[in-house]
């Protein structure tokens, strides 16, 4: 009887499973099982991924993403590093009003984020004129449409981001190293790279893992900004399945579990390198 | 040391200010006639003024609430009525339910939408019609979050002894669940379902790639907005903003006073 009315409950899990199996599971198995056939109907193939890696155009597009990524990735970390410093080392105030900041801004993506910049540094951009009237050429024939412009906005929304996922890591230097370091004659740039980066790297490359991932999977940026006219991985996957065109599942799928593996490759290279980071400190 | 500080607080200014002029220029922009000089020209707050009696644009704030709040109650729903049955009934099937939850995490907005939208597009029956799509991919992107806002209420209460509890007193688990553990985890259920609320309101590739443009959320009418006039598109930026800033805030408030509340029953 007991074991019956056990049973029963079941039930209860059953709406989380219907869901999930059909939103989640189903569809992420159905497309990569595409991949494997023939837009044109057929047996088990590799023909879609042999197009993805021998057609200019994804290739482009696989090159421009992490290119975009790799780049926005960087920028981003450096400039975080330097931010996480400064709210680990400042307090009160200024440390809150930066939080504030930072907490604020970082939900500032996607078609928002990509029309401030077209306001600020599109053809006819405000700061574009600004440009003009002070005489800067620089700014004033700056090209937001392209692959720079493209990778400076992306770089924005990479800083909030990873200055937040830095700072905590910043708690685990302590103000005694600091300190007894310098009493040994380092300098403070002597002090960061031999101890600090060390220390923190595993935090660091964790949130350059993370950048990655959220840069390459950017769509709603890019599209404001360039439509449909520019190879970028989540451009091309969304355009073989929405609007006019032909919906192509298989070359579709393909790219996706493209982009999918991009992803596993980054966190991969990421453990891989954490992991002789922490080796190397518990040998020291 | 005093130096240390004053290059730290020239950090913090530079960077936010780098932040903040974007939101800065855009805001700026809405409230004037033109700026196509050094200087805008002609401080106005008409362009608030037809959208808020745009139909179109009230409608598509509508659209925005509704499609947050109804997969966010759904999901609310499934991960505690699973949990209830997991941790009550199956705690072996717990492990299995934790990775269903935390899969959406990897995967990209632009891949769920495709695989779901390649799979039931033109399928029969109740699948097909885009707005179950949808909810349904909401549902899937916010479950991390949901689910981990409910894990980390349950983790902080005692289950079993409140349930047990709550059976002598002559109730049934179920109902112990939704009247006495369920109220006890309710500030953690609202600060996810508050980040959930900020992830779909933010949403953009979903909602374009499911349902194209049949169904306009805030996000939708911007990037329409924006192709024909960037002032009226300015104006619709400085409200999707101001949402988002209110939403993050309460986010922050609630955090802090649940933080603040553990330290203090910490220290009796």
């Amino acid at each position: 009887m007991k074991n019956k009315t056990k049973y029963l409950y079941l039930l209860v899990l059953l709406p989380f499973l219907t869901v999930v199996i059909l939103f989640e599971v189903i569809p992420l198995i159905m497309i990569i099982i595409n991949s494997f056939f023939p837009d044109k109907g057929g047996s088990v193939t590799l023909e879609n991924y042999i197009t993805v890696f021998s057609k200019p155009l994804y290739k482009k597009a696989i090159l421009n993403s992490v290119y975009i990524s790799c780049v926005s990735s960087g920028i981003g970390i450096i400039i975080a590093f330097f931010g996480a410093k400064a709210a680990h080392e400042s307090s009160g105030k200024f440390h809150n009003a930066f939080m504030r900041v930072l907490n604020m801004v970082s939900n500032f993506a996607g078609v928002p984020l990509a029309f401030a910049y077209m306001i600020m540094l599109g053809n006819s951009g405000v700061l574009l004129q600004l440009g003009k009237e002070i005489g800067l050429d620089a700014l004033a024939n700056y090209k937001l449409y392209t692959t720079s412009g493209l990778t400076l906005i992306y770089v924005y929304f990479q800083i909030p981001l990873s200055t937040l996922l830095l700072i905590p890591a910043f708690e685990g230097i302590r103000k005694e190293w600091q300190e007894s370091s310098l009493l040994l004659g380092a300098s403070s740039t002597r002090f960061w790279t031999r101890i600090g980066l060390p220390v923190l790297m595993p935090s660091i490359l964790g949130t350059i893992s993370v950048l990655f991932a959220n840069a390459l999977a950017a769509y709603a940026t890019a599209y404001a900004l360039l439509m449909n006219n520019y190879a970028l991985l989540p451009i091309n996957v969304s355009g073989m399945f929405v609007g006019d065109v032909t919906i192509r599942r298989g070359l579709g799928g393909a790219l996706s579990v493209c982009m999918m593996l991009l992803m596993v490759i980054m966190i991969l290279i990421t453990n891989r390198i954490t992991k002789r980071f922490r080796k190397g400190g518990a040998k020291a | 040391m005093k130096k240390k500080t004053t290059a730290a607080h020239i950090v913090i200014i530079l960077i936010g200010i780098y932040l903040l002029i974007p939101l800065f220029a855009t805001a700026v922009y809405s409230m004037f006639e033109k700026w196509t000089g050094l200087l805008p020209e002609g401080f106005s707050v008409k362009h608030y003024l037809t959208l808020f009696t745009e139909r179109e644009f009230m409608s598509a704030l509508f659209n925005t609430v509704i499609i947050c709040i109804v997969p966010i109650v759904i999901t609310i729903l499934l991960v505690l009525l699973a949990l209830f049955a997991v941790t009550v009934y199956f705690p072996r099937l717990e492990k299995y339910v934790q990775i269903l939850c935390m899969i959406p995490y990897t995967i990209q907005g632009v891949i769920l939408s495709v695989s779901i939208l390649s799979l039931y597009a033109g399928s029969k029956g109740i699948l097909d019609n885009r707005m179950v799509m949808l909810v349904g991919a909401y549902c899937i992107i916010i479950l991390p979050y949901i689910y981990q806002g409910i894990r980390n209420g349950l983790n902080a209460v005692n289950m079993p002894m409140l349930l047990d509890a709550a059976e002598m007193l002559g109730a049934s688990k179920l109902y112990g669940f939704f009247r006495v553990i369920v109220p006890n985890i309710i500030s953690g259920i609202t600060v996810s379902s508050l980040l959930a609320v900020g992830i779909i309101f933010g949403d953009y590739v979903l909602i374009r790639n499911i349902t194209g443009t049949s169904f306009k959320n805030v996000q939708i009418y911007l990037f329409l907005e924006m192709k024909s006039s960037s002032t009226k598109a300015s104006a619709v930026f400085v409200i999707i903003m101001m949402t988002t800033f209110l939403i993050t805030a309460l986010v922050l408030f609630l955090k802090n006073k649940e933080a603040k509340g553990r330290a203090k029953s910490a220290e009796r």
